[in-house]
């Protein structure tokens, strides 16, 4: 098999205001730059800059064998991606919105997290699968789906979620140098909620750790992707009324980085969890889970989850009600904080 | 209305169920050495096969899915791909990857349950065995992408069964082959059953090979017991996807002469009199009678080589029943490249819990 | 009078630049009538009206850039109205779906990465339902000794705990105002105590007596007794410590904590006479006479009744030679002074009459066995025997 070789070419470091999808292409661009072994696909990727613009100008920069626009089918974008990944190739492939992810489920569960292990290491699967993921931009069905505990249950892949363009970045390009398949949800209602100086530096952040987002000493909250945003904001006004929060993004959401979570708790005492999703067997019944098992005697409290209902996300009008508000979020902390 | 498309897929046999050969036979058909190494490997398969069924019958291998029958599709598939092409197989091509240097204990592991199975010592680049029907068609495509997108003059081949084209993967991976001009080959093994279900229910298409249509690929069909006619044709295609010419569907008919695997029962659902006269188109036996007709076989090479096949088969047999269990540990180690911090307590768990190393197989 | 703000014209854009106006102020205009032609980072758009009305004032003029959400044209009398929520107005060919809330506000965060990953030492630990019932109890947590396996305060810790606190809660008998009196304060944790003790301790208690008649001193008799105990722990560390049933384990200590058990007027308080082993004769007398004082002037506080290791009871001051005393769990021995009287003994053949303390030694015969309780006994009797 051909070894490729990474070339590295000197980069003038930009320091650059970026909303987080620019965060994306900023590091899809670095790293199909430095790696010949990249290979960015997926529908509408190519000439069209994706339907977010998140792959924009990258087929102009770097042609269209490692741009690729593909035929329609989702299945075939993840198991072409394997078939790539297996034979010494990083695909970064993107499924237009995680509503259409359910094909490329057979692929990613059957082989994908598996290749690894069922040839004892003698093939591995380096991929990146890409999706928009959540609800909040008043999109049509199937477009806000935030199923990420489904991934999350499997062994053998990775799941991470940013929150900020300066952790997009740094994430992305982490799970492109992964040697093994992460499931990159990103959350477009943030997309280009806000910017920030990002340095495009190749840096990539590191993987399986939370990131804690704000200090405080009476009530750790966990949360991630867009929820990050209504749980920052509770934080600020609770703050007003003396209560200091611990905010921690979770960011890899599989495998958890229980040590921050657990050490957080220890100092608080209690803990709330946050995310978008629907409640049952969302990934905060595992937190809740660890939590309870190896914080028991740190607790002053029951552990709270204030989350998506266990119904389907509702179309538009009503959207804004299934997902967890800031003032839901404020009287889910404030009742943790009277247990 | 004008017709715009049509359509026109070929058949070609080289040598009859007799074993005569047809009036444009190719110069494969005159290379002894290649035609011996043909039926050597075709014949070990056979034995290997015959053992693996009694294994299983004897609760020494678990599920095992027999290829009796399909000796020719598989060894005509492997002998036309060079050594740098990848293969991506089903579950029951061991003839081709024999060939390509899988050992038959790495085989007799992975059905007696033993992922080491699919750590190939020979060929490091194939793809192991696929159980998800069709899925290994979009490997393929992808591995041929990847050798498109390196400039290197390598091809990938898939092999999947009449069942396997009803599925989605089957056909996405022809559709991005096509479009991409991806240098695959789709080796369809159309042995007449998908468990139950006879090909005349699988599908309305007279041919799988006109399949390739719908792809916008040429397809043929070939008889998929006569291993000239698969070897050629596949060396064919795998010429026109190495030249970049593209992908190409290869249909090679033949029939299942065993049960699914070793679970199924197919006395239930299909007719003893109509196996029993598919026993007279095997591969083996033209190839043979060819053989003898050229001179260059009889009956005590035939019975020095099945000797040989079975020494060789029974050495393999006694390396798979010695070889001790995996450790539990093991179960971990290949989840990631480094093992995340949070399975170190379970690992450990598992450990303490499991026994490491000690015991045979079962 | 309605204002139109420019919309979202798709994929979050912030922006547009009129490039036309197709309408003029005061013209009137009717719903879907070209408005005005504007300019994005992708593409030129043509908005239409999404009233009918009279124009009133255009907010912007050709070549002027308005923000997406910015006040674009106003309507006089407009009809055919509201639009709920903002919806995309033009496809633009662009495939996002949906709306994008759009922002430049540059933030800067701070994250730090994974957290210190150090657990650290030192932290209460208990269950919720333990802190929930120390709350209801009014007990400081930080004050309950912890012996759960994890170092956490269990709910068997938090029990004994209250009820030796309670032992030294200085509250006035109630008044006796009928017949039957309902427990309260020291009573009624006495009561609660000595049930404890009933149903878990193996008690049994060895008799002995030391004869003090070479005493040079014949005072000091609380310091002797004290110092006397500390010989005895010392002999047999295994009555200077704890025991704990749930875990079948015990703790002996190597600092001897001795509770001296004092009844006054407002009942059996415990005070604890810390480090006895360390301590000479003089320094054990004036740690008594402190705490005798602090007794009388109910200056003693909580934590000088907590964290004993072994008791002392001097139940024999008025009557009661002999006695079969309790100690608290986790402590596992407590020992008994029985009234000091002048016994007749046998001396080498002869009759003489000399001064004796009556000991009663109790020990939890879980745990101590009886010969480590009598080597114990011997100790202290022997340590009592001295001159000084």
């Amino acid at each position: 098999m051909t070894t490729l070789c990474v070339t590295v070419t000197p980069v003038v470091d930009i320091m650059a205001e970026v909303s987080l999808i620019d965060a994306l292409t900023m590091a899809l661009a670095w790293e199909l730059e430095h790696d010949s072994s990249v290979v960015v696909l997926g529908e509408d990727v190519g000439v069209n800059g994706g339907v977010f613009r998140a792959t924009a100008g990258l087929q102009s920069r770097f042609g269209s064998d490692r741009v690729q626009d593909t035929p329609l089918a989702e299945g075939m974008i993840a198991g072409v991606s394997i078939g790539l990944a297996a034979q010494g190739m990083r695909p970064v492939a993107e499924i237009q919105f995680m509503g259409f992810i359910y094909p490329t489920v057979d692929q990613i569960v059957n082989h994908a997290s598996r290749l690894r292990n069922r040839t004892r290491g003698r093939l591995s699967c380096p991929m990146v699968l890409r999706a928009p993921y959540g609800g909040g931009i008043h999109a049509p069905e199937h477009h806000s789906e935030s199923t990420e505990a489904m991934f999350a249950h499997m062994p053998g892949l990775r799941v991470v979620i940013p929150s900020s363009p300066a952790r997009a970045y740094g994430l992305l390009l982490a799970a492109i140098r992964d040697p093994d398949p992460v499931v990159f949800l990103e959350p477009k209602r943030v997309y280009r909620l806000n910017k920030q100086n990002v340095e495009d530096n190749g840096k990539a952040l590191p993987l399986d750790v939370c990131y804690i987002l704000r200090q405080g000493t009476d009530v750790t909250v966990v949360t991630w992707g867009a929820m990050t945003f209504e749980t920052l904001k509770a934080a600020d006004q609770l703050a007003k009324n003396g209560v200091s929060c611990e905010v921690i993004d979770l960011a890899t959401i599989s495998p958890i980085d229980y040590e921050t979570v657990l050490e957080s708790v220890e100092k608080t005492g209690r803990l709330v969890i946050a995310h978008e999703a629907a409640r049952t067997c969302g990934v905060g019944a595992e937190i809740a889970a660890i939590v309870a098992e190896k914080g028991m005697y740190d607790l002053h409290g029951p552990i709270r989850r204030i989350t998506g209902y266990d119904v389907v996300m509702p179309l538009f009008r009503r959207e804004m009600d299934y997902m967890p508000s800031v003032s839901k979020i404020t009287d889910t902390i404030r009742a943790a904080l009277d247990d | 209305m004008e017709t715009i498309a049509d359509f026109e897929i070929q058949y070609s046999q080289f040598l009859n169920p007799e074993g005569k050969p047809s009036t444009d036979v190719p110069a494969l058909a005159k290379d002894v050495d290649k035609l011996l190494d043909m039926y050597r490997h075709m014949t070990e398969t056979r034995v290997f096969d015959t053992k693996a069924v009694n294994l299983q019958r004897t609760g020494k291998l678990g599920t095992y899915a027999s290829c009796l029958g399909h000796e020719a599709t598989h060894i005509g598939l492997a002998a036309a791909m060079q050594e740098e092409d990848v293969l991506a197989p089903s579950y029951r091509e061991y003839g081709a990857m024999f060939y390509r240097g899988v050992s038959m204990a790495e085989i007799l592991l992975y059905w007696g349950g033993d992922e080491r199975g699919s750590d190939f010592a020979g060929p490091r680049n194939d793809f192991p065995f696929c159980v998800p029907i069709a899925t290994q068609c979009l490997h393929a495509a992808g591995a041929a992408m990847a050798f498109q997108l390196r400039n290197e003059a390598r091809c990938a081949v898939s092999v999947n069964g009449d069942g396997g084209t009803s599925e989605g993967a089957f056909y996405e991976a022809m559709n991005i082959a096509g479009a991409r001009k991806l240098p695959v080959v789709f080796m369809v093994v159309n042995n007449k059953w998908a468990i139950s279900l006879p090909i005349e229910m699988q599908t309305a298409t007279q041919t799988l090979a006109q399949k390739a249509v719908a792809a916008g690929i040429p397809g043929i069909q070939v008889d998929g017991n006569d291993v000239i006619a698969v070897r050629h044709w596949v060396e064919r295609a795998l010429a026109r996807a190495r030249k970049g010419e593209g992908a190409t569907l290869v249909e090679a008919v033949t029939y299942r002469l065993s049960d699914h695997t070793t679970a199924d029962d197919a006395s239930r659902y299909r007719k003893k009199d109509e196996v029993e006269a598919a026993w007279e188109f095997e591969p083996l036996i033209r190839l043979r009678q060819y053989l003898n007709d050229l001179g260059v076989w009889d009956e005590r090479k035939e019975a020095a080589l099945l000797e040989e096949s079975a020494a060789k088969v029974d050495a393999a047999v006694q390396t798979y029943l010695n070889t001790p269990k995996p450790t539990v540990e093991s179960m971990f180690d290949y989840m990631y490249r480094e093992l995340p911090e949070f399975l170190e307590e379970q690992r450990d768990h598992a450990v303490r819990y499991g026994n490491s190393g000690g015991g045979h197989h079962g | 009078m309605t204002t139109f703000n420019l919309p979202d014209l798709g994929e979050g854009l912030p922006e547009a630049e009129i490039v036309a106006w197709h309408v003029a102020e005061g013209d009137s205009i009717k719903t879907d009538d070209p408005l005005v032609s504007v300019e994005t980072a992708k593409a030129v758009v043509e908005v239409p009206s999404p009233y009918s009305g009279i124009i009133s004032k255009l907010h912007a003029a050709a070549g002027d850039i308005v923000a997406t959400g910015a006040p674009l044209v106003e309507f006089a009398d407009a009809e055919d109205g509201a639009v709920a929520e903002p919806v995309a107005v033009s496809e633009n060919a662009a495939t996002v779906v949906g709306n994008m809330p759009t922002g430049s506000e540059v933030v800067e965060d701070n994250a730090i990465a994974g957290g210190s990953r150090r657990r650290r030492q030192g932290r209460i630990k208990a269950t919720p339902s333990v802190r929930t019932e120390a709350k209801r109890l009014g007990v400081d947590l930080a004050e309950v000794p912890a012996t759960g396996k994890n170092g956490q305060i269990t709910a068997a810790d938090l029990r004994r705990y209250r009820s030796s606190a309670s032992r030294a809660k200085l509250a006035r008998p109630a008044t006796i105002a009928a017949r039957s009196e309902t427990l309260r304060g020291p009573r009624r944790a006495m009561a609660q105590s000595m049930a404890a003790h009933r149903d878990e301790v193996a008690l049994c208690t060895l008799f002995d007596d030391a004869d003090i008649n070479e005493w040079l001193n014949k005072r000091d008799f609380t310091a002797r007794i004290l110092r006397a105990t500390a010989a005895g722990c010392a002999a047999e560390p295994g009555l200077n410590g704890f025991f704990n049933a749930e875990s079948m384990s015990r703790q002996t200590e190597a600092r001897v904590d001795i509770a001296m058990a004092v009844d006054t007027e407002d009942g059996l308080i415990v005070p604890v006479v810390r480090n006895v082993a360390e301590m000479s004769l003089e320094q054990i007398r004036d740690a008594v006479a402190a705490v005798k004082q602090a007794t009388l002037d109910r200056s003693i506080a909580p934590q000088d009744m907590l964290n004993y290791t072994i008791t002392v009871s001097n139940f024999g001051m008025l009557a009661g030679r002999y006695a079969t005393p309790l100690m608290v769990p986790p402590t596992v021995a407590i020992l008994g002074t029985g009234k000091l009287q002048h016994d007749v003994v046998a001396v080498m053949g002869g009759i003489e009459v000399h001064r004796r303390i009556p000991l009663s030694l109790s020990f939890d015969h879980r745990c101590v066995t009886g010969g480590e309780a009598a080597r114990f006994l011997a100790a202290v009797i022997n340590d009592l025997e001295k001159p000084q």
